[in-house]
């Protein structure tokens, strides 16, 4: 099937497909299993050409990978991007700190082989070449490379290699590239603004369990409080994975504590396996890991709603029986109403950026959606002049008792207050989307507006409703945008 | 007392460390004459094979010398035994092993298969350990298709069982419905108990009076990581059931003495007294653990 | 007239344990009535049942030891400072066998119990300290939700490089044993961790009552009085191990002790027994114990790791190998990687990760004692060498073994 879709590239999607965890192709596999099919698809697309849409399963298998055959795939599959960039380098290095002494021989002859004898290549091997593919644009980690070739870091096999990737990247000087910032679209980052966020509807009435055997429904927990939310489960054996998740969770909660958030802001971990990781299992990984816990700093599990929390999050898991088989890095915030409002996926997400993320979201109100701007930009545009005028709007509507409301002018600046707040709330949701652009429609808007209250100028005032309108609309309905990935820490 | 003592020169330093790994490295070449010489006995094959340093890595000769006596069919079986011991041993040195290790894993993958049953279940049990697919493929083979067992079903499953992640439960039920021997069941079963959803077997199995007593002491332990509280009320009933026997009697009490919650414990007088009756006039065994009980719920 | 005798420095019943290294102690008279000097002449003895442990006295950080030890004691309240340690040959066997006895003249005026705990050859324990050891190990595991999950966390194959093949590698195992020691003492405070002596043979070890018995497929048999039938790692109950020799007798082709011992008198050559005893003795057997990743998981490697540090130590006492300063005491290569260098703080009681380290650092701080305040939270690779506190009493880490005489 792979070698099919690899064939025609009018189905390059699919292999991309099969790149997601929960595709039903994983479906009570094994781990082992698991890998040989990702490693395939991986050296599949190292052979085709790696697309953009799947450049972050690749950086992401170089960024917390410990499976040799998968390691060295991803490898290979970077080397078929059609160009090198600056920010790949400090995560190829970090594979290779990762994998050195996991080193063995995988092969790609065919589907599902393995290395028996002296023969195929090693990861060490692949991310060698990598770097050396990189060449210039790994200047940045040039400096560890050689403290490695100089300390004896790798094999001595490698060492003619080694000298090779070091000569490809002190070669030439690209020290205008910005460094270590993946660009934007290729990030870990999700964001949904308000207004696009899907409802949690479908999940508020599950029935959650935390660390110390309490019960409580999804949106008792998570309504009214803005959360941080990782998955991941006791018996995971990739330690970049679950276990770092979690020691990462007890970093943010520091984090929370030293900008005096941890009464506003939540933080959740919910396990993949809420058969085995009952509370104890919970409490204890959560403590070993420094975790601190209480009611606003929960371990969870759902019992009987783990596949209703797949559905909804389209969490990146999949199991054989009841174990997980392989999953993702994920984060989530939530927002006061229980709604996602962004993910971090596939990547180490960074504390600060998660913190900052969820800072940004604790202001949003339920008031800032579009009409407001819009209807207040009209009642400004078309606000009656005298008392007559008045009485024959209130005539016009036909809606009885309404004509008997005196002319009431106060209500004329009431409505420009109105536009002015819809303003700077477009703009608090610009400033958590990166895009600015109905900001600066609505500002258009509002001062046309606002100069029809000194002149009359009936174009203005057009002009203002139409932008206004415009630019509140503009502002709400932004597709999902992906930020561009922290700066690996070390 | 703090004794000050001068430190002799850097220089000396170094000469020292590189006179030793000099000797270290002499010392290795002649080991590894001694264990490649075919006009030597077995015996002497085999000793000098233990004399072999951890630092055999650092010659490739060596170390492919190593792999070969490994592989080598022709080579007398406690040679090639000695031989994986050695890398073995060797592989703990992880920093020191790095360049090994590519090479070490593909020559076990590559003697599998070996006609001698002890060195495939060695080589086999290393990759198992390792997580290793290939070592995981070849078991899982065996058990759904007897006549290509590199390994008896029971070691299969014993080996599975060292990775959770392994797609083995399928097989490990098969077992179950339709064991080819005893061991073969209990090695499924405790593959099971890593599956939470299994739960309601080891149950079924422990207040099975019927059933084997190893199998109810496994189901015991199974329960108790599983179901806990589960393991609470049929340890419970056991204890007060006269006609059970007295291995399951005691590792219930093991098990309330050890894990059990303390105040329902405390607070149940029918059970204590019923243990404490265990710690007068029962069998040796079952007394000591119930007087274990005792001591613990008094305090 | 009354008097409180404190084992190092202690008041705490926690505290009222010594080994071969001498402990501070202290003593004050709580009520003189009766003393009619303002300085009151008292003598401590050591008294104790003939198999039971027995303790001697010095006035000093130096000289020697004498079963008993006049003291001039002021009848105001004032300590006095003392020092005791355990008669080497007479450890206790259970907590409190031993008492310190206080005499004016004639009259008992005050006592302590205490145990004079060391680290024993698991195949000579009594049934009761067996049993008492091997109910606090399955208690650390509990049935792997335990502690005892994070020492088996600190052993893998990502963790390794931080406590193998380098230097580190033995103290790197003695920090690692003492940590593990200082929890199971917090659950039961008469255990010190037992060591296999590997090189002889030990039927008693494993036995139904102890570690178990292995049936030909390597699966561990236990009583069912015997709570390691609840042990439990990586989410798999039991324990897979298959002796490749009859445990009636040691494993062969181990370098036995007085080998070892001369393998060198400096470090770098001792260390070579990372090879052979150590990795010969784990792959004796198959199952978890036989791989480094999976080790940890058989209660049976922390003793086997025991003697491999009861060998460190008894080279140390015998070539004077307890001062860092003393080139031949430990390998200092400016190659060494970071973890194996003197003042290198160790993983994972650091904290540190990413980089150089693993990702995570299970565990937290070293356990703290009651008796000692070394190595302290963070240990660095020095701390463990000084571990009887023979060059810098405060160095000392608390444990003896029951053939390493004090220095």
């Amino acid at each position: 099937m792979v070698g099919e879709a690899a064939g025609d590239p009018d189905r390059h999607g699919q292999l991309l497909e099969l790149l997601r965890e929960e595709h039903p192709f994983y479906n009570d596999r094994g781990t082992a299993s698991t890998v040989r099919m990702r490693g395939w698809i991986l050296a599949t697309l190292a052979r085709i050409g790696l697309p953009d849409d799947a450049l972050l399963f690749v950086l992401e298998e170089l960024d917390t990978g410990v499976d040799p055959y998968l390691v060295a795939a991803a490898a290979r599959a970077l080397r078929s991007y059609p160009a090198p960039r600056a920010a790949f380098a400090p995560l190829v290095m970090g594979a290779l700190a990762n994998i050195r002494y996991r080193d063995e021989r995988v092969s790609f002859e065919s589907y599902g082989a393995y290395a028996v004898g002296l023969n195929g290549t090693t990861p060490v091997a692949e991310l060698l070449a990598t770097l050396t593919w990189l060449g210039p644009h790994a200047r940045a980690i040039l400096p560890d490379l050689e403290a490695l070739r100089h300390g004896g870091g790798v094999a001595r096999k490698y060492a003619a290699q080694l000298d090779a990737a070091v000569a490809a990247i002190a070669a030439g000087d690209l020290s205008g590239e910005e460094c270590c910032t993946l660009p934007r679209g290729l990030g870990a980052m999700l964001s949904w603004p308000l207004g696009t966020r899907r409802s949690d509807d479908a999940v508020a009435q599950i029935v959650l369990e935390d660390h110390d055997g309490n019960e409580i429904a999804f949106d008792e927990l998570f309504r009214g409080h803005v959360s941080i939310v990782v998955f991941f489960y006791t018996r995971c054996d990739n330690p970049f994975k679950c276990s770092l998740t979690i020691a990462k969770l007890a970093r943010v909660q520091q984090r929370l504590e030293e900008r005096g958030l941890l009464d506003q802001i939540q933080t959740a971990a919910i396990t993949y396996d809420p058969a085995f990781d009952v509370a104890e299992r919970l409490r204890t990984y959560g403590r070993e890991r420094g975790l601190r816990l209480d009611a606003h700093h929960r371990m969870l599990r759902a019992p009987c709603g783990l596949d209703a929390l797949r559905r909804h999050l389209q969490l990146g898991v999949n199991f054989v029986e009841s174990l997980v088989n392989r999953h993702r890095v994920e984060a989530y915030i939530f927002d006061r109403q229980g709604r996602v409002a962004a993910s971090f996926q596939r990547l180490r997400w960074n504390e600060d950026e998660i913190v900052a993320r969820a800072v940004e979201v604790m202001p949003e109100r339920k008031i800032t959606f579009p009409m407001v701007g819009t209807l207040s930009s009209l009642a400004l545009a078309f606000f009656p002049k005298c008392a007559a005028c008045w009485i024959a709007y209130l005539s016009m509507f036909g809606i009885a008792g309404l004509s008997q409301i005196p002319y009431s002018p106060w209500l004329k600046p009431a409505f420009a207050i109105l536009l002015l707040l819809n303003a700077a709330t477009v703009w608090l949701r610009g400033r958590a989307t990166h895009r600015m652009t109905g900001f600066y429609l609505v500002s258009a808007g509002a001062l046309a507006l606002l100069s029809t209250l000194q002149f009359d100028w009936k174009s203005a005032a057009v002009a203002g409703v139409v932008l206004t309108m415009a630019g509140s609309f503009v502002s709400a309905w932004r597709r999902p945008v992906r930020a561009s990935a922290a700066t690996r820490t070390a | 007392m703090t004794t000050k003592r001068k430190a002799p020169a850097k220089g000396a330093k170094a000469t020292k460390r590189t006179a030793s790994r000099s000797k270290n490295a002499l010392a290795g070449r002649a080991a590894m004459a001694v264990a490649t010489s075919p006009k030597r006995t077995v015996k002497q094959r085999v000793a000098a094979i233990a004399e072999t340093p951890l630092t055999i890595c650092e010659s490739d000769k060596d170390l492919q010398a190593m792999l070969n006596l490994l592989r080598d069919r022709n080579e007398p079986i406690a040679v090639r035994l000695a031989a994986l011991q050695s890398l073995q041993a060797a592989s703990f040195s992880v920093i020191a092993f790095e360049a090994c290790r590519g090479d070490y894993i593909a020559t076990l993958r590559e003697v599998v298969d070996d006609p001698d049953p002890e060195l495939r279940q060695r080589v086999l049990g290393l990759l198992a350990r390792e997580k290793d697919g290939f070592a995981q493929k070849k078991l899982i083979d065996g058990l759904e298709h007897p006549e290509r067992a590199l390994v008896p079903p029971e070691k299969a499953l014993q080996l599975l069982a060292y990775d959770v992640h392994a797609e083995a439960y399928a097989v490990a039920r098969d077992v179950i419905r339709n064991p080819p021997n005893e061991d073969s069941r209990r090695e499924a079963l405790r593959l099971l108990s890593a599956d939470a959803t299994a739960a309601p077997i080891f149950e079924k199995l422990l207040g099975d009076k019927n059933e084997l007593a190893e199998i109810r002491q496994l189901s015991a332990s199974a329960l108790q990581a599983l179901r806990p509280e589960k393991l609470q009320t049929q340890a419970r009933e056991i204890l007060l059931d006269a006609s059970d026997y007295d291995e399951i009697k005691a590792t219930s009490l093991t098990a309330l003495t050890q894990f059990g919650n303390e105040e329902s414990v405390a607070n149940d007088v029918e059970l204590r007294n019923r243990v404490d009756e265990m710690a007068a006039t029962a069998s040796p065994n079952v007394k000591q653990s119930a007087r274990r009980f005792v001591d613990r719920y008094s305090k | 007239m009354r008097v409180e005798i404190q084992i190092n420095n202690s008041a705490s019943p926690g505290a009222s344990f010594v080994s071969w290294a001498p402990s501070p102690c202290r003593i004050r008279i709580t009520d003189p009535t009766g003393a009619i000097l303002p300085i009151v002449p008292i003598q401590l003895r050591s008294a104790s049942a003939a198999t039971a442990g027995a303790v001697r006295f010095r006035s000093g950080t130096a000289g020697a030891f004498a079963d008993t030890l006049t003291l001039q004691v002021p009848a105001n309240g004032t300590s006095v400072s003392f020092f005791t340690a355990g008669r080497f040959g007479r450890p206790s066997s259970s907590n409190g066998d031993v008492r310190i006895e206080a005499r004016a003249g004639t009259t008992l005026i005050g006592s302590v119990p205490l145990m004079v705990r060391v680290r024993k050859n698991a195949n000579t324990l009594s049934a009761a300290e067996r049993d008492r050891f091997v109910a606090a190990f399955a208690k650390l595991n509990n049935q792997g939700t335990g502690r005892f999950t994070d020492f088996r966390d600190m052993h893998t194959n990502v963790s390794s490089p931080q406590a193998h093949g380098a230097p580190g590698f033995l103290p790197w195992h003695r920090a690692y044993l003492l940590d593990l020691e200082r929890e199971l003492q917090a659950i039961d405070p008469s255990i010190a961790l037992p060591y296999w002596r590997f090189d002889q043979a030990s039927p008693n070890i494993f036995t139904l009552d102890f570690l178990g018995v292995s049936d030909n497929l390597g699966t561990v048999h236990f009583s069912p009085n015997n709570p390691l039938q609840f042990w439990r790692t990586d989410g798999v109950q039991g324990i897979n191990r298959r002796p490749f020799f009859s445990t009636a007798q040691a494993p062969p082709g181990l370098r036995n002790e007085t080998n070892t011992l001369g393998l060198g008198t400096g470090y770098a050559a001792f260390r070579t027994l990372e090879g052979n005893p150590h990795g010969t003795a784990h792959t004796s057997f198959g199952g978890s114990i036989s791989s480094i990743g999976t080790a940890a998981r058989d209660p049976l490697f922390f003793l086997l790791h025991c003697n491999v540090d009861r060998l460190w130590a008894k080279w140390q006492r015998r070539n004077g190998r307890f001062n860092p300063a003393l080139a031949a005491s430990y390998d200092t290569s400016p190659a060494n990687p970071i973890g194996h260098r003197l003042p290198d703080t160790m993983w994972p009681w650091n904290g540190i990760t990413g980089g150089q380290r693993p990702p995570t650092a299970p565990g937290g701080p070293m356990a703290a004692s009651a008796l000692v305040s070394a190595p302290g939270p963070q240990p660095i690779v020095q701390s463990s060498l000084d571990y009887q506190g023979s060059v810098n009493a405060a160095s000392r880490l608390g444990f003896d073994y029951d053939d390493v005489e004090f220095a």
